[in-house]
């Protein structure tokens, strides 16, 4: 059986675009076939929930209970892959918890793949965040997110002190978020669907909707750039070796 | 997959080629085979094609989302109307861009409207690449060169190879010098009922349009038709494969 993946999506600040790349994630390996679980921190009320609300669950991340929910399900649960969207700031201490509990060690023996989508502020703050968090994460497959997605001016720091920080974790790669027309974007909040149903022209239930065809090129087209992004890195073959990668295509 | 309606665009990088009478011909031509066209102008300053058909074009433009969403979503809707595209020089390369980018032909494919692209042939190089660039990324619409006669012969078209199903050089014939200033002035409509008055036109010059009229008219419906084939043999071709 192949052992079970976390992937971990957290930022230190709001309004970073996490839940959107949460969103991608999820849309992403159900194109792939890989059945997979979500986990939404925003207690109580979630926004990944609203999305996805069949995959996914709220729970507080910080409660025993609900870690125990999460992780002691790991392998029994149907789903290969567990997407986890933490609330803004709570990165580093559930990074901590999860070393508490022993999870890292179980990844660092190879029992659980895990992986780190760490979405990147505009500000110098979140990189003193990526220090801080590397030496929690150890050999975890480290992803720094650049999100361009609500705004182009958005990564105005000096490169070298950015680079300063990206080496100091080893292993670590950069995947960026292209931008979205926002009105496009916009009206996937709107509609409260999974961006492949968006595209796809369908709603939440799956019936026939009628979104412009317009806003559905714009946002196949910036999906299909995301799980490029996504393909680059090989994230199929890290949460399951065997499956078949290279799916593109978005719908139809 | 057979054709349930069509969208032609007329287009070329370069102005002053004839698109706009090339436009106001498909737009009568279409009325006239008694199908409801609704046409699209792109085109900026003045004599564009909604002034000559103010009745049945609109004007659009592709600037902002609003815009391109008003003349995208329209194009692709369910509404039984030929559409008929005047892209103006300067929205050649913004229009095929947003149209590859949110994959317009292969939404119109989808929903069996053929696409047919009727590009003015030029002896310059930008038209050249602009044409080979159409080529490569619609590869599922018809391109089809217009050799646009008053241009002077087009001993460039072989730079212009035909493209997608049914595609045929296109020939639109040299009015004479005459005759122009009867048409030339908008509001004007080739459709026949107002030709047919023939008001202010004389009688020998109202003959020679009409036979021009007729030699066009004849080279779109082979365009068409030929288009139409095409499509058959290929939906002929995948029931015998799949039988």
């Amino acid at each position: 059986m192949a052992r079970p993946a976390v992937i971990l999506v957290g930022a230190d600040k709001g309004g970073v675009g996490k839940t959107t790349v949460a969103r991608t994630l999820v849309d992403y390996f159900g194109a792939h076939q890989t059945p997979t679980r979500a986990f939404d921190t925003e207690s109580p009320r979630g926004t990944l929930k609203r999305f996805h609300p069949e995959l996914t669950e709220v729970v507080d991340v910080t409660s025993v209970s609900d870690q125990m929910k999460i992780f002691d399900t790991l392998g029994s649960a149907d789903a290969k892959v567990t997407v986890i969207d933490v609330r803004a700031g709570l990165l580093s201490s559930t990074l901590q918890a999860l070393s508490e509990i022993g999870f890292l060690e179980s990844a660092k023996k190879g029992q659980i793949t895990f992986a780190v989508f760490h979405i990147l502020g505009p500000s110098i703050a979140s990189l003193e965040e990526i220090a801080e968090t590397a030496r929690t994460v150890g050999d975890a497959n480290y992803f720094l997110v650049k999100n361009f997605i609500n705004n182009t001016t958005f990564f105005e720091w000096d490169p070298a002190t950015y680079n300063s920080y990206f080496k100091k974790i080893k292993g670590a790669e950069e995947i960026t978020i292209p931008k979205l027309n926002e009105m496009a974007y916009e009206q996937v909040e709107v509609a409260s669907v999974p961006f492949v149903s968006f595209v796809g022209n369908k709603g939440a239930k799956g019936e026939a909707a009628n979104y412009s065809f317009v806003l559905r090129g714009y946002v196949r087209h910036w999906l299909g750039n995301v799980w490029g992004e996504f393909d680059r890195v090989k994230l199929v073959d890290m949460v399951s070796p065997k499956m078949e990668s290279n799916v593109r295509q978005v719908a139809g | 997959m057979s054709f349930r309606n069509s969208i032609t665009i007329v287009a070329s990088p370069r102005p002053r080629v004839g698109k706009t009478l090339l436009a106001r011909l498909l737009t009568d031509f279409y009325s006239q085979e008694g199908r409801p066209v609704a046409a699209f102008d792109l085109n900026s300053g003045e004599h564009t094609l909604v002034q000559f058909l103010p009745e049945r074009v609109v004007t659009a433009n592709i600037r902002d989302i609003n815009g391109q969403m008003a003349l995208f979503d329209r194009l692709v809707a369910d509404d039984d109307a030929t559409k008929v595209i005047d892209l103006g020089h300067e929205s050649f390369e913004p229009f095929f861009a947003v149209a590859h980018q949110i994959g317009f032909v292969e939404e119109a494919r989808r929903r069996s409207l053929a696409i047919a692209i009727l590009f003015v042939v030029t002896p310059d190089q930008t038209s050249v690449e602009a044409y080979r660039n159409l080529r490569t990324r619609f590869s599922q619409a018809t391109l089809a060169p217009v050799h646009n006669e008053l241009l002077g012969p087009a001993q460039h078209r072989d730079k212009y190879l035909l493209a997608g199903g049914g595609a045929v050089m296109v020939h639109l014939p040299v009015l004479a010098p005459g005759l122009r200033r009867h048409i030339d002035k908008p509001p004007f409509s080739f459709a026949s009922s107002n030709m047919g008055n023939a008001v202010g036109i004389p009688l020998d010059s109202h003959i020679e349009l009409q036979r021009w009229l007729r030699k066009i008219y004849l080279e779109f419906r082979e365009l068409d038709l030929r288009i139409l084939l095409a499509d058959l043999q290929s939906s002929i071709r995948i029931q015998s494969q799949s039988t």
